[in-house]
């Protein structure tokens, strides 16, 4: 990933959120202290099974401990950072509508003017995409999107998983616990915010952590999928996720 | 005396600590790895204390060592010196109504107070300027005369409900009760054994159990309670909870419901000298919790505790008119505090 000053700042931002949840967070203390990690190591001796990192599985069923001593949120959001990535994808201007299928609550982080809506099962929506005034962007699975009417006005984002990351030309990539990890710019390649994630390398594959989020807290959980590789974009020079070779 | 101050989160266990603990028969939560996993886990750490008199054990402590003001955050690890103002509470987390140091069996009252003055003064040499002093809870009656003198107050605990198993079974031990008390228990147990909804398993040595699950169950029924008076402890971790009914010698009971919801647990510390019922949290009635737990696990700690002829049985501190009740007699227990000033002597 390169020594950019921007990358230097994304690992000790990183760094300091690991430390801080070594500090507060009960199920990471217990992880690292008892069995040990890597990058950085925090108990001498100890390195820890996949540098530290746990799977998916695990963080959802102790969702509880991963909330912090002062105390917070255990819900996992599958789209967090819906909004963010978003933004770097497609135009939103004021007075968009973001229809957002599959999702439990409309997006927290659109820009101003921006309104998001969580589309329920029995939500009429060729009513309110016929009424909507402004563009309208849908998100969610293809299969979804792909009912909706055509209207000059909107634009279908798909949700993509990370056994999808060749196929576009445009969407977003989602995780289970991580949310919204990526979204495919005008490269054809799948930024990373890095603003919000940071990804490192394991020896179970890619590694995420979510860098702005206080409870539940979400450091090192293992993508699943050891194809998925970090490089560097060429031409916008921000890390991206590549389809890799099996191991 | 020589005494060792061994940080349960990075230093090895000390020499004779296993030995030490099966002689004075102290329960499982004095295991030197269950230290350790609490430690890593808390606010206030514990630091251990091993005295030796010519290398014999002659008393072991553990000191929390608690910091002011307390915050969100685990202890750092290291951390050698109180910087900030604090004290060690020499308590052992887990097990109300015990000491948090024990003496070798058949030691005089002499050496006693002079294993405590030699931790005392260890202690300081340890935590530095910002040691406040040393606070020493439960102390048993007979025992305050080690810890007391001058400049030391006396102050009141909670008592500890201790029970004298005086009974072959159960039957005897529900007829030595209050006729209410003991229909009460009859008809619960009546009603529960009619409910088909409530599925309760107990044993040493569970290995079916999410411990994950456990703490957070044990946890939210803490907070229901609302704060304890004078609590240093950090909310119990699933990994000490997974390692400690792992142990052969710890008894754990649930109640689920039709839906496998955990409705209630209760850990029991089995013992030959005295048995602890340890952890107890069941479910609010609200979030679809059942009545008549609560006893049913005590009738079901005192079908083992006749069986096995256990002598004693003690359940900690509060509900004391209840406890009363089922047979448990208020052992009075002090805390002594020891200023600064006063340490080491």
């Amino acid at each position: 990933m390169g020594t950019s000053l921007s990358t230097v700042l994304w690992q000790l931002t990183y760094r300091a959120v690991v430390r801080s949840a070594f500090a507060t967070v009960p199920f990471y203390r217990e992880h690292w202290a008892l069995d040990g990690r890597t990058d950085p190591v925090l108990v001498p001796g100890r390195t820890g099974r996949h540098g530290g990192a746990v799977d998916a599985a695990t963080v959802l069923a102790r969702r509880a401990d991963l909330v912090p001593l002062a105390g917070g949120e255990a819900v996992v959001d599958p789209l967090r950072g819906l909004g963010a990535v978003l933004r770097r994808v497609e135009p939103l201007r004021t007075g968009t509508l973001v229809a957002v299928f599959g999702a439990d609550s409309a997006p927290v982080d659109l820009p101003r003017g921006v309104r998001g809506w969580a589309v329920r099962p029995d939500d009429d929506v060729d009513a309110v995409l016929a009424q909507a005034r402004g563009p309208v962007v849908a998100v969610g699975p293809d299969k979804q999107l792909q009912l909706l009417p055509d209207r000059p006005h909107l634009r279908r984002v798909p949700l993509r998983e990370l056994d999808e990351l060749d196929r576009g030309p445009h969407g977003l990539l989602v995780h289970p616990v991580l949310g919204v990890l990526a979204g495919l710019a005008d490269c054809g390649r799948w930024h990373v915010d890095r603003t919000a994630l940071y990804l490192r390398e394991t020896d179970a594959g890619l590694a995420g952590t979510v860098l702005r989020q206080r409870s539940p807290r979400l450091v090192d959980t293992l993508l699943g999928d050891e194809r998925v590789r970090l490089s560097a974009c060429p031409r916008h020079r921000g890390p991206v996720l590549t389809p890799g070779l099996a191991r | 005396m020589i005494v060792e101050l061994v940080d349960p989160r990075t230093d090895p266990e000390p020499e004779g600590w296993t030995a030490f603990v099966a002689a004075r028969q102290l329960h499982p939560v004095w295991e030197f790895d269950l230290l350790r996993i609490e430690s890593w886990l808390a606010r206030n750490p514990a630091l251990l204390a091993v005295v030796r008199d010519g290398g014999t054990i002659t008393a072991v402590a553990t000191a929390l060592v608690c910091r002011l003001p307390l915050t969100a955050r685990f202890a750092r690890p290291g951390s050698r010196s109180l910087v900030r103002p604090g004290w060690a509470d020499i308590y052992l987390p887990w097990l109300s109504g015990f000491p948090g140091i024990e003496f070798a069996a058949g030691s005089d009252v002499d050496t006693r107070v002079a294993a405590r003055r030699a931790v005392e003064r260890a202690l300081v040499r340890r935590l530095g300027p910002g040691l406040l002093g040393v606070v020493y809870r439960p102390v048993r009656p007979d025992e305050l005369d080690i810890f007391t003198g001058r400049g030391r107050p006396i102050r009141s605990c909670m008592p500890a409900a201790v029970l004298r198993n005086e009974w072959t079974s159960v039957d005897d031990w529900l007829g030595s009760l209050s006729r209410e008390r003991r229909k009460s228990l009859r008809r619960q147990q009546r009603d529960l054994a009619a409910d088909r909804g409530v599925v309760t398993r107990g044993g040493p040595a569970r290995t079916d159990l999410d411990a994950s699950e456990l703490a957070t169950f044990v946890e939210a029924h803490r907070r229901r309670l609302g704060p304890l008076p004078r609590e240093v402890r950090t909310p119990v971790s699933a990994a000490y909870l997974d390692r400690l009914v792992r142990r052969p010698d710890v008894h754990t009971l649930t109640y689920h419901d039709e839906d496998g919801r955990l409705l209630a647990v209760n850990t029991m510390l089995d013992n030959p000298v005295c048995a602890v019922k340890q952890h107890w949290a069941a479910r609010a009635r609200a979030d679809g919790g059942r009545r008549h737990l609560y006893f049913d696990a005590y009738v079901r700690a005192m079908r083992y505790l006749t069986g096995a002829g256990r002598p004693l049985m003690s359940s900690g501190t509060g509900l004391e008119a209840v406890k009363q009740s089922l047979g448990f007699d208020l052992h009075v227990r002090h805390m002594v505090l020891a200023p600064r000033p006063v340490l080491g002597r």
